[in-house]
């Protein structure tokens, strides 16, 4: 058997001097022949060998495995009414740990699987934490649940495999050893679902039946395996590799230190401001009001007005500008104009900027809180970089929703040349952004040749 | 103390307290021989045209930390007999303790909201002058309240307690007095009950009290 050159277009097939001649249209010609090709081939490319070998050596390891982990497992039980029998469940445990680690291996080196390790152990101090952790062990329970279900899943797919090339061998053989007429040593599958096909028939009709019987177990063979292998591969990518929990609260955990650490800078920027703007301030001023109430409590006579009129009044200035401070600090805590919602706030900003600024916001539906702070803390940090540093004559700012994605472009026809990490005060503030923007999963990107434009863009999740 | 007014140093990075302190230390009759706002300055100020007392900030350039104490521990280190008065937006136990670990003659440790008190403050500073102590009453509190044996305290009745608080801040039973309206002899005879009492001999001299008081404390 093999398969037929196409002509034109036609596919022509030829079965034992038979010939199946098909029209199709020139497309499904050539889909057909590389589908054709494709099962035609499968069963003696290196990969139908290497999942065969890997479900071989993977199932008696998992039956190996489950044999001593289920013993050592009901052995440990039985014995827990003495402290020894928990060692041997929790060694039990370790063991399962190993088994599946030996399984990744395998996968990985024989099918290339991408199937990464599972958390460490971590073991507490002292035997009695050892013991502990072993039993709580997520990665070993995962492992016993694996090997739970390989076992049986391989027993199951071993059967069906073999059975289809055993009967695909047996029936193509057939016509050769039994030219008598006898019944050829048919079991397995092929006997127990079609159990009208005795195939001891004689004739023709019954022997073409039997070989092209043959023929698809034989194709078929590679393909049912490579089912029963994959499944395998979905069991060991969900319970030998990364419990996807322990992942999340791993990425949790890190955003989470992100977040801390970036409020905590912030309150000490804020502790800063108030310390040497706000609270120096009002010192300043009581004690302007301090050595003018002096200058009054002294002899009425002697008075010094003019001097009191002067320190009146330099504390008058000085509880001016501490109430601008103030509220300067304030709005950089949270920005009151946020509360009408970011389309105001931006526009505020805009309007605010030292440099022309032109702003557009779409947005249809209104992000939580904190990504509007984040979103107003860009865009005023971004204008006032443009304004320090661009030497632009103009600047835009963009705020578009973008599934569920809000998407802020800031653009100036500056000079060009920002990035993200230098050293110099002038980069900070874009380095701190990139801190704010990435503690809620955001991405911030720059570009900026020599020569400008800049422009920025912020994308950052509508909800956090 | 040379024979005219009194000489004062000022590190304070803030510039609008720096000016504010030199108006009211001149206007006082002081002479400032320096106004700086970074512990360098100060330190070459010293050196080139010593003054009777350095009025130094604790948080100053460049970390914004404890600049200010290290600097004070240093120049006592260097001049003898200069007085320190170390000036504050908070009171920390700590720098206390560090400031007035070996000799509390000459140290003030001052909030800096207390220059709102004119006069108070320079009673402070003129006390610091002449090896006096001047601490603020907030220090004075956190250092009761940080020892451990505050329950040895207990033996003095509230008023005690009260004297021994003023005494600490570095007053003199003449000002203890005028602070709790009662006669100098009843001061008197507070101060002699709370040596009695907490077994601490008794000394010719104002600082001497404290530090007999503060020695109490920290041990």
């Amino acid at each position: 058997m093999s398969p037929g050159s196409s002509e034109d277009s036609s596919v022509r097939v030829r079965i034992r001097g038979r010939e199946l001649s098909l029209a199709m249209t020139e497309d499904q010609t050539l889909r057909m022949r590389a589908v054709v090709r494709m099962i035609l081939h499968e069963p003696f490319t290196r990969r139908v060998w290497s999942e065969l070998g890997f479900f071989l050596l993977s199932s008696a390891l998992a039956g190996a495995g489950l044999f001593i982990v289920a013993w050592t497992m009901g052995a440990g039980l039985i014995l827990a009414i003495t402290f020894f029998g928990f060692a041997i469940f929790a060694l039990s445990l370790r063991c399962a740990r190993g088994i599946g680690g030996m399984q990744r291996r395998l996968v990985r080196n024989m099918l290339g699987e991408a199937v990464e390790d599972p958390q460490a152990f971590v073991a507490r101090p002292g035997f009695l934490g050892w013991l502990q952790s072993c039993l709580r062990d997520r990665v070993a329970w995962r492992a016993v649940a694996y090997l739970a279900l390989k076992v049986p899943w391989s027993i199951l797919g071993l059967f069906v495999a073999f059975s289809l090339w055993w009967d695909a061998f047996a029936l193509l053989a057939r016509p050769i050893f039994d030219h008598g007429g006898g019944a050829a040593p048919v079991w397995g599958l092929a006997s127990n679902f079609f159990p009208s096909l005795s195939f001891s028939g004689g004739g023709l009709k019954g022997e073409l039946a039997g070989l092209v019987l043959g023929a698809v177990f034989f194709f078929a063979a590679p393909w049912v395996m490579r089912g029963f292998v994959n499944v395998d591969r979905l069991l060991i990518r969900n319970l030998l590799g990364p419990d996807p929990t322990a992942m999340r609260v791993r990425s949790l955990e890190q955003a989470r230190t992100q977040t801390i650490d970036a409020s905590a800078a912030t309150l000490r920027r804020i502790e800063r401001d108030l310390h040497d703007g706000t609270q120096a301030q009002l010192v300043a001023l009581a004690m302007r009001l301090g050595m003018a109430k002096e200058k009054l409590e002294e002899d009425s006579e002697h008075v010094d007005l003019d001097r009191v009129r002067e320190l009146v009044d330099a504390a008058h200035r000085g509880a001016k500008e501490a109430i601008t401070e103030l509220r300067d600090i304030a709005r950089g805590i949270h920005p009151p104009a946020l509360d009408i919602g970011l389309e105001g706030a931006l526009a505020t900003l805009a309007a605010r900027s030292a440099v022309p600024t032109e702003l557009s916001v779409d947005l249809s539906t209104r992000p939580t809180p904190a990504i509007e702070a984040i979103a107003y803390f860009c865009v005023a940090e971004l204008l006032a970089n443009v304004a320090q540093h661009a030497m632009a004559s103009r600047a835009s700012v963009s705020c578009a929703q973008q599934g569920s994605w809000l998407r802020l472009v800031v653009r100036d026809d500056g000079s060009g040349g920002a990035q993200l990490t230098t050293v110099g005060s002038s980069s900070s503030g874009l380095a701190g952004l990139t801190d704010r923007v990435h503690a809620v999963d955001g991405r911030l990107h720059l570009v900026s040749p020599p020569g400008g434009p800049t422009v920025v863009t912020v994308d950052l999740p509508l909800t956090s | 103390m040379t024979d005219g007014s009194l000489r004062i140093a000022i590190a304070e990075d803030s510039a609008i307290l720096r000016d504010g302190l030199v108006q009211l230390l001149v206007d006082r009759g002081f002479t400032v021989t320096g106004a700086v706002g970074d512990p360098a300055a100060l330190r070459s100020s010293v050196a080139q045209n010593p003054p009777d007392v350095a009025v130094i900030d604790i948080r100053m350039p460049p970390t914004f930390t404890d600049e200010g104490l290290r600097l004070a521990l240093e120049l006592r280190a260097r001049h003898e007999g200069l007085g320190i008065l170390l000036f504050s937006q908070y009171i920390e136990t700590r720098y206390a303790a560090d400031l007035l670990a070996d000799d509390a003659a000459g140290i003030g440790y001052l909030l800096k909201d207390r220059v709102a008190d004119v006069s108070d403050f320079v009673e402070a500073l003129e006390r610091v002058a002449v090896g006096g102590t001047a601490l603020d009453p907030e220090v004075v509190t956190q250092l009761l309240g940080a020892t451990r044996r505050t329950d040895s305290l207990s033996v003095l009745t509230p008023r005690e307690r009260e004297v021994l608080s003023l005494m600490a801040e570095g007053r003199s039973n003449a000002a203890i007095a005028h602070a709790l309206v009662v006669s100098e002899g009843a001061v008197e005879k507070h101060v002699a009950n709370i040596f009695a009492k907490l077994n601490l001999p008794v000394s010719d001299k104002d600082h001497r009290r404290v530090l007999a008081v503060l020695r109490f404390l920290e041990s």
